[in-house]
């Protein structure tokens, strides 16, 4: 009985030790990276290309296949630089999650009005600031659907259509967009409050097939892709990153504002010079163009 | 040269008496067509450019191809389609790359127009217009693989290998085969159609070559084209496709492309949540015994309701509480401690949403003993902590297994919270549930569908286990009541 006692003690003490040592050596792990990272880049003005470098880059959820193929092309031509696991959410959320501390070497958004807010909250370099990618705005449906339209008015009249995704228009920019062509088509109307908040009010003819509420641009694709709605407002760059969903209309360039891609340096990157050239790689190597091109962007 | 076309594509159509009909139409057509433009002549550019006529760099019209794509080739295509090969041709398609965009960026501060990449020196390009293609094949490529771009069969060959490939790597873009094209084969350097222009191997740096398109008096050419396509024409002997793995060769493809670092991050997160989970539900429950009813009463609310609110609501509060957005977490910040979105996070996250689960469990266990026999132990003489090791212990030890089994499987599952105050950072804080979410939604539906599966055999052995381990102990009470 006694060395049953004595065992169990045993157990539980090895189990707190393990807890305890889990938990001080995974801090102890982050805070030294985070100083190495930081010697890295103090040292980096004298020799650029021996040190190592990890980048973590903040990415618009469209880039989500492009950017990874460029980034590996990125290190193969840069051994010494590596990149973390990179966040491809709506502009939005990434704002938001720069805004919340989250510590990050470059910001890929996908709207102007994004870039602003993160340069507004003071997350963003802005002497590094420049447009990098064009996009296009379409209405795609799953292919082998048969759903035509010819206009994006069509959207409230045909019968083929009973739900049309779009992203949340407040963190995803597809979905601002799409809010601004269905205004222009006469199908919403939209207030904009104190905050920048916008709120929709849609027209009777779409008011019952509007799904806004989703939290990404590849959110809507998915929807789209696995029949949860008809069709949904997506960039021409998704419809080569998802299997199974066609443009089956291109949302003319004046019914919403530009599409531009504009990427920064964060201002709390600690590899400020190793992220402002890989936003320069991205737009100025031919290889980089390629991967971009076949992706559907357009360079800037 | 027109002759000797004509000749050859008499020579090709004469085995098909229907296809011969046609071919003389159109033979005829074309006829009338170079009649007339030779008519027209040089001079007369502005008045071929409203006819639509595509020009060599030297004002000959190119020559439409007469020949159309065989839809029923037998075309081997790469898995990551970038070559292709059929069957009956002497030449394959290789290094293809489809640019569904290009750019009208300046190269060194100089306009070269709306440009595309080439795949490299020697690359044939494919320029898709709204109503025409232009095939550009260079005259040293054409010379030293001893092709003649006008020969039907060629061009036949040729066309069929091209629209096999485009529509595998099409992805829901735009295909050829679905296009109403006319196709122009072409070694001219520059084809001129009305005000646009479009120049092929436009060497900017050394060793990229671009194809371009330029707009007369604009600095916008994109509406030349819908797309461009390039690739190398190879020898059929010096093609090499690499086709999709089936069976058990692609099962093993799926294992090496597959992360595992899911599971390592799910099992070592689980792991260390539930150590602190063990010792912590253990002293909580302990602890709650001890104290007055109203004491009791506020600690058992503050203990239990991280399993009422919504995870995300503790994600939310967690954020709030260490995020920089609140003093509070500004002060923990500038004492060292920055966990938002690193792996300690995530383990917090486990231990919140678990930690209630044990802590009921093992209260309800503990309230459950006799307190007539643990005072029977205190005036036995007993400390408390012999009490609780001796005798609290070994009396709820199933409970407390229940707890901990529970208390596991909840932070094994642990999406929301984890997601809100750690995020999705692969190898670092993406445990499994939250790889299947965003491996579904990001289209990787077998990477999202293997995990579902490894969740479901861990559960399995982890209830095997328990049930195992509590007949042995349940054997073993049994054994010490007789």
């Amino acid at each position: 009985m006694k060395h049953r006692t004595k065992a169990l003690v045993a157990v539980v003490c090895a189990l707190a030790l393990t807890g305890a040592f889990a938990l001080v050596g995974c801090s102890g792990s982050s805070s030294s990276s985070s100083s190495s990272s930081s010697a890295a880049s103090s040292s980096q003005a004298a020799s650029s290309s021996s040190q190592k470098v990890e980048l973590q880059i903040f990415a618009a959820n469209s880039l989500e296949k492009a950017l990874p193929e460029v980034q590996a092309l990125y290190t193969q031509k840069h051994p010494n630089v590596t990149f973390s696991d990179t966040q491809f959410k709506a502009s939005g959320d990434l704002v938001a999650q720069l805004q919340s501390g989250a510590s990050a070497d470059a910001f890929i958004a996908a709207s102007t009005s994004s870039m602003d807010s993160a340069s507004k909250n003071g997350s963003i370099d802005d002497s590094t600031r420049a447009d990098m990618f064009l996009n296009d705005l379409v209405v795609c449906a799953s292919q082998n659907s048969g759903i035509t339209i010819s206009s994006v008015e069509d959207l409230g009249t045909s019968s083929d259509i009973n739900s049309i995704a779009i992203g949340e228009p407040n963190t995803v920019p597809a979905g601002k967009y799409a809010v601004q062509s269905l205004e222009t088509a006469g199908l919403c109307t939209t207030t904009t409050d104190a905050d920048g908040k916008i709120s929709v009010t849609y027209n009777d003819s779409v008011a019952n097939k509007m799904n806004d509420g989703a939290d990404k641009v590849g959110t809507v694709a998915s929807y789209v892709k696995q029949g949860q709605c008809d069709v949904g407002f997506v960039y021409s760059s998704d419809i080569y990153r998802y299997d199974g969903i066609q443009a089956i209309l291109t949302v003319p360039a004046n019914y919403h504002k530009a599409i531009k891609y504009p990427g920064a340096v964060c201002t709390s990157s600690k590899n400020a010079e190793t992220a402002k050239d890989f936003l320069n790689f991205c737009t100025t190597d031919p290889e980089a163009q390629q991967i971009f091109a076949k992706y559907g962007f357009e360079l800037a | 040269m027109t002759q000797d076309t004509l000749r050859m594509r008499f020579g090709a159509v004469l085995g098909n008496e229907r296809r011969a009909r046609k071919g003389i139409v159109m033979m005829l057509v074309c006829a009338c067509v170079v009649a007339l433009l030779a008519g027209m002549a040089a001079p007369h550019q502005a008045l071929a450019a409203t006819t639509g006529t595509l020009l060599a760099s030297d004002g000959t019209p190119l020559v439409a191809s007469t020949v159309s794509a065989d839809t029923d080739g037998n075309v081997a295509l790469a898995e990551k389609s970038d070559a292709a090969l059929l069957s009956s041709a002497s030449y394959g398609i290789d290094s293809f790359i489809r640019q569904n965009k290009g750019t009208n960026k300046t190269y060194n501060d100089a306009y070269y127009g709306y440009r595309w990449t080439e795949a490299g020196e020697g690359a044939f390009s494919v320029v898709v217009g709204d109503s025409f293609a232009i095939v550009h094949i260079p005259q040293a490529t054409a010379d030293a693989l001893g092709i003649d771009i006008a020969d039907a069969k060629f061009q036949q060959d040729f066309l069929t290998t091209l629209v096999a490939i485009d529509r595998a790597a099409a992805d829901g873009g735009k295909e050829l085969g679905k296009l109403s094209l006319t196709y122009y084969f072409t070694t001219s350097d520059t084809v001129t159609h009305g005000d646009y222009t479009y120049q092929f191997d436009v060497q900017l740096e050394p060793g990229y070559y671009y194809t371009t398109c330029t707009l007369a008096e604009s600095d916008d050419g994109r509406t030349g084209a819908q797309y461009m396509e390039s690739g190398q024409v190879k020898l059929a002997a010096d093609t090499v496709v690499k086709e999709k793995a089936t069976g058990l060769a692609a099962l093993g493809a799926f294992f090496q492309k597959l992360d595992w670092s899911p599971l390592w991050v799910s099992l070592r997160t689980t792991l260390v949540a539930i150590a602190v989970i063990f010792i912590l539900g253990l002293f909580a429950a302990w602890w709650t015994m001890r104290v007055n009813d109203r004491v009791k009463g506020i600690l058992d609310t503050i203990f239990t309701i991280p399993m009422v609110l919504p995870p995300t609501v503790c994600g939310f509060l967690l954020l709030l509480l260490f995020g920089s957005s609140t003093a509070v977490g500004r002060w923990f910040i500038a004492h060292g401690l920055n966990i938002v979105f690193t792996w300690p996070a995530a383990v917090i996250a486990c231990i919140v949403v678990g930690f209630p689960l044990m802590y009921r469990t093992v209260r309800g266990a503990f309230e459950a003993l006799d307190p007539m026999m643990l005072d029977a132990a205190r005036t036995l003489g007993w400390s408390e902590g012999k009490i609780f090791g001796r005798l609290m212990m070994p009396l709820a030890w199933p409970s407390i297994a229940a707890g901990t089994v529970l208390a596991f499987a909840r932070a094994m599952g642990e999406f929301g919270c984890t997601l809100f105050f750690a995020g999705n950072y692969v190898g670092i804080t993406q445990t499994i549930p939250i790889a299947i979410y965003f491996d579904w939604m990001g289209g990787q539906t077998d990477v999202a569908l293997f995990w579902v599966i490894v969740v479901i055999l861990i559960s399995f052995a982890v209830i095997l286990f328990i049930n195992v381990y509590s007949s042995h102990s349940q054997r073993y009470r049994k054994r010490l009541g007789e």
